[in-house]
């Protein structure tokens, strides 16, 4: 034991006992440890220590065969788990392109009557519709103002049927 | 002539220290080198603790045979284990293996034991330290370490040929320095009475 441990077990000791107790135990210790000084333990034998030698270098191969196993084994595992996350990560984004995507709106009318200003003539029924509905108007205005003829019922009543009529035709169902 | 003295003293510290440093240099490369499995490292370390650790083991063993199968186990886990050692006190991770490998040693002693104790009862009466060999002669020392605890022994032992400092000791220990120091103290006491008186 060199001087500078022994100097800190002086201050270790006197960290848990006083001056004088410290110094005590120190000199107990260097004293035991003087006795094991005195008798040292035999010397381990050069044969044992060349068998040591060539069994390291005996071993050394097996270690280097078994820090490649172990670093193939790691990269494997390591490709393993990146496989199994790229899958996972494609699970998902898969499961995310179910909700709905976005909105692609195409005009079912075509662009030429969408844009053209005479609806009725783009449109057979709805000429048919326009007509009749001017139709009524007229009637409504000539009942409005009285210039009907005939008594008012009579009006009414064609109106009436018109309007049935055209109720139960299937113009407007496309 | 004071100051000189003074003067030689530093310079002498200042070698030793520079001395360590260099040391522990030089530590650093073989272990560099051994954990690139270079054989040529490996026999320095062999040739640098070798006769510590047959030291320790001879100490707690008692016995010659014993103390090769185990110093050649303990390098053997070093070529093993070099690869986990992450720096710190190359001694005191190396004694750290040496502990373990003591006590392991210990345990199987102990299986082996309940197992006799089972199927022959004389061997109750037989002394369970290992035999001498023809040639061996048990020094004084030998005989009163017997008569420590186990425990105490090996931290005598770890103490004395490892070196290590109480801080790096209690830490392997896993217990507080002042156990340690403690321990260590009434074990040293103990031993140095028995072999005085």
């Amino acid at each position: 034991m060199n001087d500078e441990n022994q100097e800190n077990l002086k201050e270790l000791f006197e960290k848990f006992l006083d001056a004088e107790q410290a110094e005590s135990c120190v000199e107990d210790v260097q004293k035991a440890e003087q006795i094991l000084r005195e008798h040292p333990a035999p010397e381990p034998d050069d044969m044992l220590i060349a068998n040591i030698k060539a069994e390291i270098a005996m071993r050394l191969p097996a270690r280097r065969t078994g820090v490649f196993k172990q670093i193939a084994y790691k990269s494997v595992s390591v490709a393993a788990a990146v496989i199994f996350l790229t899958a996972i990560g494609l699970r998902l984004f898969e499961k995310g392109s179910d909700e709905p995507g976005p909105v692609v709106y195409a005009s079912i009318i075509p662009t030429a009557i969408w844009e053209s200003d005479d609806i009725a003539a783009d449109d057979a029924d709805l000429a048919i519709f326009t007509t009749e509905i001017e139709q009524i108007e007229d009637e409504l205005l000539v009942l409005q103002f009285g210039e009907d003829d005939a008594n008012g019922d009579s009006s009414v009543s064609e109106l009436e049927i018109e309007l049935i009529e055209i109720n139960s035709s299937d113009f407007w169902k496309g | 002539m004071e100051f000189c003295n003074k003067s030689a003293v530093e310079a002498v510290f200042i070698y030793v220290k520079r001395l360590n440093m260099a040391k522990s240099d030089e530590l650093a490369q073989i272990i560099i080198g051994c954990k690139n499995g270079d054989s040529k490292c490996f026999s320095q370390v062999v040739d640098m603790y070798a006769s510590r650790c047959y030291g320790y083991f001879y100490r707690l063993t008692g016995n010659n045979d014993l103390s090769d199968e185990l110093l050649s186990e303990l390098f053997v886990k070093l070529v093993e284990k070099v690869g986990s050692y992450k720096g710190g006190s190359f001694e005191g991770w190396l004694f750290k293996i040496a502990s373990n490998i003591f006590y392991d040693y210990l345990r199987s002693k102990q299986r082996r034991k309940k197992l006799l104790d089972v199927q022959k009862k004389q061997l109750e009466s037989e002394p369970t330290e290992p035999k001498q060999s023809d040639n061996e002669q048990i020094d004084k020392l030998q005989i009163q370490l017997r008569r420590l605890d186990t425990d105490t022994r090996e931290l005598i032992m770890l103490r004395f040929y490892s070196e290590l400092n109480f801080k790096e000791i209690a830490q392997m220990r896993s217990e507080p320095i002042g156990t340690t120091l403690a321990k260590l103290h009434r074990g040293l006491k103990k031993l140095r009475e028995l072999m005085e008186g």
